[in-house]
């Protein structure tokens, strides 16, 4: 339909797709303006505000997308959430690594604090069919990965061009039930939800879910509630499988979950931002994040431990890909691959202590943990051995992902059955 | 009136009666009319652009229907008035609550308001602007990070309840934050100075003779205050709480910041469905319920309190 830009031999890659690609939406401006000033008619303002809707629509018919590294431009935006990159006083060496091989510069935004409010961001411009100013985004396995693949705005990978990916990828990570062949997505990293606690707060070590109820574990007002990860995390410990969950199990876990609301040691529930509060004292123990737990136990040597309580856990996948129109997907599918590397890998898994979808990185760490010498070196070590990091058969046996959330029905029922329970 | 005559070069305004000008006296009267008209143009222009035509879209849009994973949470205009089902059967009390919250905090506001504008304008003298800054200034600080300090003011082991806690003032298992107490002191702390600046404005203007003349007449200083100086302020006081409680019943931010699973206000629901759940048809159609709610009880306000003077200053004080 237009002027592929490879023919535009000579000229800069990514000026070619200035060149040849729709970036500019002064038209779709002009429609509005003229509309809201003249006619009035509502179905064109209407029309206007969501310009391009015919172009995008259900079919992930994009244009096909050349991934040859040698048409990457030269710039990349990567999109994160926060303390989920390697830093160094105020570096990130993996990225420096990267530009050094690739020639690429990335520009590293540690902006995503939610996949709801993340997704809704982006949602005006993959509607309108226009690039979102973002080349790789990192979204969790779950509703908003869904409706991203659904709709066609997660950008169709090369599968052939990503030999790290093929070599040194945890089984895991290999096509993942919401994305068969990895046809979309790669695993950044994964992640446990379990119980977090203060050690020097709680009345007795807890086992199990049902000790966030009981005064014999924990101060009065002191727990803490995943919101978006707590339906599945007590599906798992109500022994119900959250996959084939129907609403029933949901009701029943919804109650559950009522019930802690109205125990004396309930304290609040969060999206974010339990650590602070598990920080500042205000939790002696809530629904965590294993990574969360760990970085601030081993790294920063607060008194917490994590535990995947005695009926099992919430296993989730953070996921990397590429949303539609982006300016630099071969770049991007460049980077993403980059990270399978076990040098790369590991250089991330040693600061954010989280599952890396790079099984060999173990191994790594345990070498450079001899090397070092001293606090660093137990760091290192406890790093390597975490079995939160590094989840044995007998462990993972006892997670599963969460409840897949394919069409609007179901996501209705689903908010309808669990989010009124924190409005009350 | 003035300014509409002086743009007609010539012409002063006793020129107007003189029977020979009677062709200048209409072109006159037809020009001053195009300048009022004229006078309205800009605000005008910005109430269509930034008010009516968001308006129609919102109305639009809560009457529409879209699906997030089947046509990318496109808006489908098809009369769907099931989403003013949802929006009021499943959502009728966090309004109530919100109305509540926003009645107390209103009367705490004007409460809190008054006094203090009335000793500013009665007994204030050279050091009355000054005085009022004094309100004003923690307000050149933003609403959000103003009302977040007080998470760490207020906090289970924050900087005023871990003394009170160690001195067995309080018990242990005190806390502030995630009450209703805290989302009503968080929405009466930041919206102060919407009641303070007309009720000061309305008090300023008081003639001190009349409170003199009611002294004369063998007034106490009580009944002085309560047959002048009151209801000469009603104007005030009814700016006061309508700049107070129309945004407070909308307000999210107190909420979601000071308050728990106990105190969820209308604004936040709307958020939700706007910012979590993409479902804009349903925050849509709150939105509406919400302006329709509000506008009819600030009818029945005016209708019930108002006079035509308050209304004028309800105007002017906004």
């Amino acid at each position: 339909m237009t002027i592929d830009p490879k023919d535009m031999a000579g000229l800069e890659p990514s000026l070619a797709r200035g060149l040849t690609q729709r970036r500019l939406s002064r038209r779709d401006m002009l429609k509005i303006g003229g509309v809201s000033v003249g006619a009035l008619s509502l179905s064109q303002i209407l029309a206007a505000c969501s310009s391009g809707s015919s172009a995008g629509g259900n079919s992930s018919s994009a244009p096909a997308v050349d991934f040859d590294p040698s048409t990457a431009g030269t710039t990349l935006n990567f999109s994160n959430w926060p303390l989920y990159m390697d830093k160094s006083h105020g570096d990130y060496p993996s990225l420096d690594k990267f530009k050094q091989e690739t020639g690429i510069t990335v520009t590293y935004n540690d902006e995503i604090n939610g996949n709801d409010s993340f997704f809704g961001k982006l949602l005006p411009q993959l509607q309108a069919g226009q690039d979102t100013g973002r080349d790789i985004i990192v979204i969790t396995n779950g509703e908003y990965l869904t409706a991203l693949i659904d709709n066609g705005w997660a950008t169709e990978l090369d599968t052939s061009r990503r030999p790290n990916f093929d070599k040194y990828a945890a089984s895991w990570a290999k096509s993942p039930a919401y994305d068969p062949d990895n046809k979309h997505t790669m695993a950044w990293q994964s992640g446990l939800t379990g119980l977090g606690y203060n050690t020097e707060m709680v009345l007795q070590t807890p086992t199990k879910l049902d000790d966030m109820m009981s005064t014999d574990f924990f101060p009065p007002k002191s727990v803490g509630v995943l919101k978006e990860d707590a339906p599945n995390l007590v599906m798992i410990n109500l022994g119900i499988d959250p996959i084939s969950s129907t609403q029933d199990d949901w009701n029943q876990a919804a109650d559950w979950l009522s019930q802690l609301r109205d125990s004396p040691t309930f304290y609040g529930a969060y999206d974010q931002g339990y650590v602070d509060d598990l920080n500042a004292g205000n939790l002696a123990g809530t629904m965590a994040w294993s990574g969360d737990i760990l970085y601030n136990a081993i790294w920063a040597g607060h008194p917490y431990e994590f535990i995947v309580p005695e009926g099992g856990s919430l296993l989730w996948i953070d996921n990397m890909l590429i949303p539609a129109h982006s300016a630099n997907p071969a770049g991007a599918l460049e980077l993403m691959d980059f990270y399978y590397d076990p040098v790369n890998a590991q250089l991330l898994t040693e600061y954010v202590l989280y599952m890396s979808p790079v099984p060999a990185v173990q191994k790594g760490i345990a070498e450079h943990a001899k090397q070092e010498s001293g606090k660093y070196a137990e760091q290192l070590a406890a790093t390597a051995e975490s079995p939160m990091l590094w989840p044995d058969e007998a462990l993972l046996s006892r997670v599963s992902l969460g409840r897949p959330i394919e069409t609007q029905e179901e996501s209705d029922a689903w908010h309808s059955t669990f989010d009124t329970i924190w409005e009350q | 009136m003035s300014q509409a005559t002086a743009d007609v070069p010539g012409l002063a305004p006793d020129d107007i009666d003189r029977p020979p000008a009677r062709q200048g006296e209409r072109a006159l009267a037809r020009r001053r009319r195009g300048a009022a008209y004229g006078m309205l143009g800009p605000g005008g222009i910005y109430l269509i652009l930034f008010f009516v035509v968001p308006l129609i879209i919102i109305v639009q849009t809560s009457l529409s229907s879209s699906d997030l994973f089947a046509g990318g949470g496109r808006l489908q205009f098809d009369w769907n008035w099931s989403n003013y089902h949802t929006a009021i059967t499943g959502y009728w009390e966090y309004y109530l609550r919100s109305i509540m919250y926003a009645g107390i905090a209103t009367v705490l506001c004007i409460g809190l308001a008054y006094p203090m504008a009335y000793w500013i304008a009665f007994y204030g003298g050279r050091w009355k602007a000054t005085l009022f800054m004094l309100i004003l200034v923690p307000f050149f600080v933003s609403f959000v990070i103003r009302t977040v300090q007080w998470n760490f003011i207020l906090g289970t082991n924050g900087l005023l309840l871990t003394p009170l806690k160690s001195w067995h003032i309080l018990p242990q298992d005190f806390v502030v934050l995630k009450t209703p107490g805290a989302v009503i002191a968080g929405i009466t702390y930041n919206f102060m100075p919407f009641a303070a600046l007309p009720l000061y404005v309305a008090l300023e203007r008081i003639d001190r003779g009349l409170v003199e003349a009611a002294k004369d007449l063998y007034s106490s200083p009580s009944v002085a205050f309560r047959k002048v100086v009151l209801p000469l302020s009603y104007p005030g006081i009814f700016a006061a709480v309508i700049l107070t409680f129309v945004p407070a019943t909308g307000d999210y931010v107190n909420a979601q910041v000071l308050g728990g699973t106990g105190t969820t206000m209308i604004g936040q629901i709307i958020q939700t469905f706007f910012l979590v759940r993409h479902n804009y048809a349903v925050a849509a159609a709150m939105s509406v319920v919400l302006m329709l709610g509000m506008l009819v009880l600030a009818i029945l306000y005016a209708r019930a309190l108002g006079t035509e003077d308050s209304t004028l200053a309800a105007g002017a004080g906004g």
